[in-house]
């Protein structure tokens, strides 16, 4: 068991210096569109961090693709699969989904 | 700004400003002799695989120009400037950035990229030999092959669009990445297509169709035609136009074809990242995004 803070932690801690700290001093557009990049991306890591034990099904999901082809009856899984991607990576994209899970 | 030597041979250069991005091209912003240029040269990095060379690009460009698209007037091309390879163009004003122009579009701006496309789609190939042609389902397996990660949503969707491929339209020249975000946009609309760099061979519908996944229309997602506007007025002008009928379940298969072909292409950029080509924090974050791209392609193949 490491020290506190956490990794968790520390990513936050470098997270709020961007915001708070670095963010403000930005005038260039690209520079800002950058450093806010760095910060969705920090989120990411955050969050996966903060994740339980997420099950891998990657690997099977695609052996069952390349046995059975564009089977409709995968849909419903393959969805569960990225939507979970989905809540790492992104959680706002789910909430602005035009027909639901 | 100091104007560095090696520039001597673009004319009598006042102001120029480096603009920060891309590893493998430079983008200077420079006044020469009273004329407001935009100067692209090659830099150290390794340059992406399917794009033009800066020479080729230029032709591109002169082509497009003279067929009567608006894009920014090409100057001249320098085999050997400073030790790279560069070309000039007139730097074009309006705006650029996606989220700024799908918050207040101006009108009629989704038929006049129509009419633009039309106008490129008629550039004769010959006058642009060394483009060439691809299979796009055969690329994205490949692309993602190299990737080396499973991705099952996005095979899933490439299984789906080789059951069920429209039939071909004879190949145009194609832009190859037309869309919000690579047109300068003014008040009044159109003025400039931007990035040349992936111009190709292929299916009218290629271009056609690439405005219209979700991840161009910048979150105005409501507007299915890149944020900005419906889609059939935009394919009744080109139909129009060039006298083709293109239909709309063709341009749903495109539009499933332009979410894979997107989610691929954040995981080979990055790769880019990760391979150490180009280190860049945009490019690493990329590859989280495809997630967003295999779920929109799902659901388009789910609901029609």
């Amino acid at each position: 068991m490491a020290d506190r803070p956490s990794a968790p932690e520390l990513v936050e801690a470098v997270a709020e210096f961007l915001e708070r700290e670095v963010l403000p001093l930005m005038t260039d557009h690209r520079m800002k569109f950058r450093t806010l990049v760095a910060l969705n991306a920090l989120g990411i890591a955050h969050r996966e961090l903060m994740q339980q034990h997420a099950p891998d099904d990657a690997e099977a999901l695609l052996r069952q693709v390349r046995a059975r082809g564009a089977d409709p009856a995968l849909l419903p899984e393959l969805k569960r699969h990225v939507a979970a991607k989905l809540r790492v990576s992104n959680p706002r994209y789910l909430e602005g989904e035009l027909h639901g899970p | 700004m100091t104007v560095p030597p090696w520039m001597a041979e673009v004319g009598d250069v006042r102001d120029a400003v480096l603009l920060p991005g891309g590893a493998s091209k430079e983008a200077w912003a420079v006044d020469v002799n009273g004329h407001e240029l935009l100067l692209r040269r090659a830099a150290g990095g390794v340059i992406h695989r399917f794009t033009l060379s800066l020479e080729q690009e230029f032709r591109v460009l002169e082509a497009a120009y003279e067929a009567g698209v608006k894009a920014p007037r090409p100057i001249a091309y320098y085999r050997d400037l400073g030790g790279r390879e560069a070309f000039s163009m007139e730097r074009v004003r309006g705006e650029t950035i996606g989220r700024r122009i799908v918050r207040n579009p101006p009108p009629g701006l989704g038929v006049q990229l129509a009419e633009e496309l039309a106008r490129v789609h008629e550039i004769p190939p010959e006058r642009v030999p060394f483009l060439t042609a691809s299979d796009p389902l055969d690329r994205m397996e490949e692309e993602l092959q190299g990737v080396d990660e499973p991705h099952p949503a996005i095979e899933y969707g490439i299984a789906w669009l080789r059951e069920r491929r429209p039939e071909p339209l004879p190949d145009v020249v194609c832009h190859g990445d037309f869309r919000i975000g690579n047109v300068a946009v003014d008040e009044h609309g159109v003025v400039a297509l931007l990035d040349w760099e992936f111009a190709h061979l292929g299916d009218p519908r290629d271009d056609l169709s690439w405005p219209l996944p979700r991840a161009w229309r910048f979150g105005a997602i409501d507007k299915h035609l890149g944020g900005v506007g419906d889609v059939e007025p935009y394919v009744e002008r080109y139909d129009e136009l060039t006298g083709r009928e293109i239909a709309a379940e063709d341009l749903y298969w495109w539009e499933v074809l332009g979410n894979v072909k997107w989610a691929v292409g954040c995981l080979t950029q990055a790769r880019r990242h990760l391979g150490g080509l180009e280190r860049s924090v945009e490019l690493a974050v990329l590859g989280r995004m495809s997630a967003e791209m295999e779920y929109e392609l799902l659901d388009l193949i789910e609901h029609g």
